[in-house]
């Protein structure tokens, strides 16, 4: 499987910055030079429908004719939230029936999701929703299980897929010695399944607040030869614990790591800035734009030899062409 | 089978913090188990559980949005509060949260009541809003034919107004108090083919659409004085369907 993670790495084409897309946005600020990538959460243009026992997923067509609209050519990737990748019971595959008519659609450059659970089997045997993401417990077990499905995927899709290191709030879970921790059970995923890490500096920073350790001593630890995507993103205290809010501009801590990791990261192919689309309102359309420019700034700043510039760009229209 | 069992008990403990034992039954090992157990009174733990109980009434806010508007706060509070508590708000898909919270809210008004009208009615436009989006209009001349079978439409509804809709509607948006119930009735009909979705019943659409509660045949319809212009609306709506 290993090799197949080569394959993928080498196909990641530097796109640079991007934002998700949201249908209360303006459309200007897809169209306006400020972003090069989209970043789409299909279930976000999707119903559910029930067919049988099941429930299926439907994408709505107006939304997807807007979406394209409003995206005008850009590059897109795909963000996916519902498929639970770890969850033992099984995954979402209502969410991936989805995704291969989506693709169908409107190819992508990529595809992530978060590393952890949010559905589970309940002591009567039915299929939950726990309400909010939970992290999966550094063992060999959810290693192979999130290995193995990633490994799937990656052949399903024929795109790279990555993965996103989660924040949480929770106290470290029981391990098995070979795993370690969080840092260690992506790290195994990534090993043995050939996919690459979304890594979202705003869950590190969090995590490295709410559980009191070194920020960057934890990136320094992590697998940056495989991240081909980074995320930032603002978040708020409550309670006692910095939250991963989504609900702001990005904090200074941040930025500082952004800046540290993206020259360690080779294959990286751009940043998101990320945000809650409740939020949008209040962050503003120039607000957005701000930390737009200022993630371009660490971007072209990022070190010689790996900017965004002519000796990427065939690659990159190669790649996106190939999708396209 | 350690990972399904420890997601199950974990997961349990976060949605439904009742102060039972979620890794009962469940095979742990005994550092899980006194992993789960510890977590009681965590800080930790209680962020996890408000984040939680946080984004599912978010989404529960969200999904019955007019019918908590016209309710009191505290009325609010507390149908959040028992929903969320009982496991509710974790539908990820606004239409699921809404079907499965607005009739847990329907079960709890008083009826009648102008909050169950709102109620119901929020729950109709949801129906036939979602139906419209794959409704397409049926060939008409089917009623004519011997063996046509209609019942109700699976995206149609009616809701009862003990009060001029107007008046009931305008008191909601004004959040002034809504008008005396009254005996009275305005019924509205919806259905995903209807313009705006809905429609003021006639007495003799809602006389056919009380008779729909099993499948009939057009034929036996016409025979029992309901005319064609009538039944030819209602399917054309998409308040009656054909049955095969």
């Amino acid at each position: 499987m290993s090799g197949s993670g080569a394959k993928f790495k080498a196909a990641i084409p530097q796109l640079g910055i991007g934002l998700p897309y949201f249908a209360s946005l303006p459309a200007e600020l897809y169209q306006c030079g400020a972003i090069d990538f989209v970043e789409i959460t299909p279930e976000i243009m999707c119903r559910q429908r029930p067919a049988g026992d099941a429930i299926e997923l439907e994408v709505v067509p107006q939304q997807m004719v807007r979406a394209r609209s409003t995206c005008a050519g850009l590059p897109v990737v795909v963000h996916g939230v519902e498929l639970s990748i770890g969850s033992a019971h099984g995954w979402n595959g209502a969410y991936l029936k989805m995704l291969d008519t989506f693709q169908e659609m409107w190819p992508f450059v990529w595809h992530s999701e978060h590393l952890g659970f949010q559905t589970f089997r309940d002591s009567d045997g039915r299929t939950q929703e726990s309400g909010v993401p939970l992290p999966l417990p550094p063992t060999s077990e959810a290693a192979d299980l999130v290995a193995r499905r990633s490994a799937t995927i990656l052949e399903r899709y024929g795109v790279p897929f990555l993965l996103e290191n989660p924040a949480y709030y929770l106290p470290d879970p029981p391990s098995d010695p070979e795993i370690g921790d969080d840092i260690g059970l992506m790290r195994t995923i990534l090993k043995r399944s050939g996919s690459m890490q979304l890594l979202d500096l705003h869950n590190v920073y969090c995590n490295a607040v709410n559980h009191h350790f070194d920020p960057f001593a934890a990136v320094d630890r992590m697998p940056l030869d495989a991240v081909a995507e980074i995320h930032i993103a603002g978040g708020s205290w409550d309670g006692g614990f910095w939250m991963d809010a989504h609900d702001g501009r990005v904090p200074e801590p941040v930025w500082e790591l952004l800046e540290y990791t993206l020259p360690r990261c080779p294959s990286v192919g751009g940043i998101v800035f990320e945000m809650l689309e409740d939020h949008v309102p209040r962050l503003g359309a120039d607000g957005i734009r701000q930390e737009l420019t200022r993630a371009r700034n660490v971007w072209m700043n990022r070190g010689q030899g790996d900017g965004y510039g002519a000796t990427r760009l065939p690659d990159f229209t190669r790649t996106v062409s190939a999708c396209l | 089978m350690a990972l399904l069992d420890f997601q199950t008990s974990l997961a349990q403990l976060v949605r439904v913090s009742d102060g039972g034992d979620p890794s009962k039954g469940v095979s742990l090992t005994p550092g899980e188990r006194r992993y789960l157990s510890d977590l009681a009174g965590n800080p930790a733990f209680c962020f996890t559980v408000k984040v939680q109980r946080s984004w599912c009434a978010g989404r529960a806010g969200k999904a019955a949005y007019l019918t908590l508007s016209i309710l009191t706060s505290e009325q609010r509070d507390l149908l959040l509060e028992h929903w969320v508590g009982s496991g509710g708000g974790t539908h990820s898909f606004v239409g699921a949260e809404s079907e499965a919270f607005l009739q847990f809210i329907a079960r709890r008004l008083p009826d009648p009541s102008h909050e169950l009208t709102i109620c119901r009615m929020e729950l109709a436009a949801l129906r036939s809003s979602e139906g419209s989006l794959i409704f397409q209009r049926p060939p008409l001349s089917r009623i004519d034919r011997a063996d046509c079978l209609l019942r109700r439409g699976r995206n149609a509804g009616v809701v009862h107004f003990y009060a001029e809709p107007e008046r009931v509607l305008n008191a909601l948006l004004k959040r002034e108090p809504c008008p005396a119930i009254s005996s009275d009735v305005t019924t509205l009909i919806f259905g995903p083919g209807l313009d705006r979705l809905y429609t003021r019943a006639s007495w003799s659409e809602m006389a056919l659409y009380d008779r729909l509660q099993s499948s009939v045949s057009a034929a036996e319809l016409v025979a029992e004085g309901f005319t064609r212009e009538t039944i030819a609306r209602l399917v054309e709506g998409g308040v009656l369907e054909y049955a095969e």
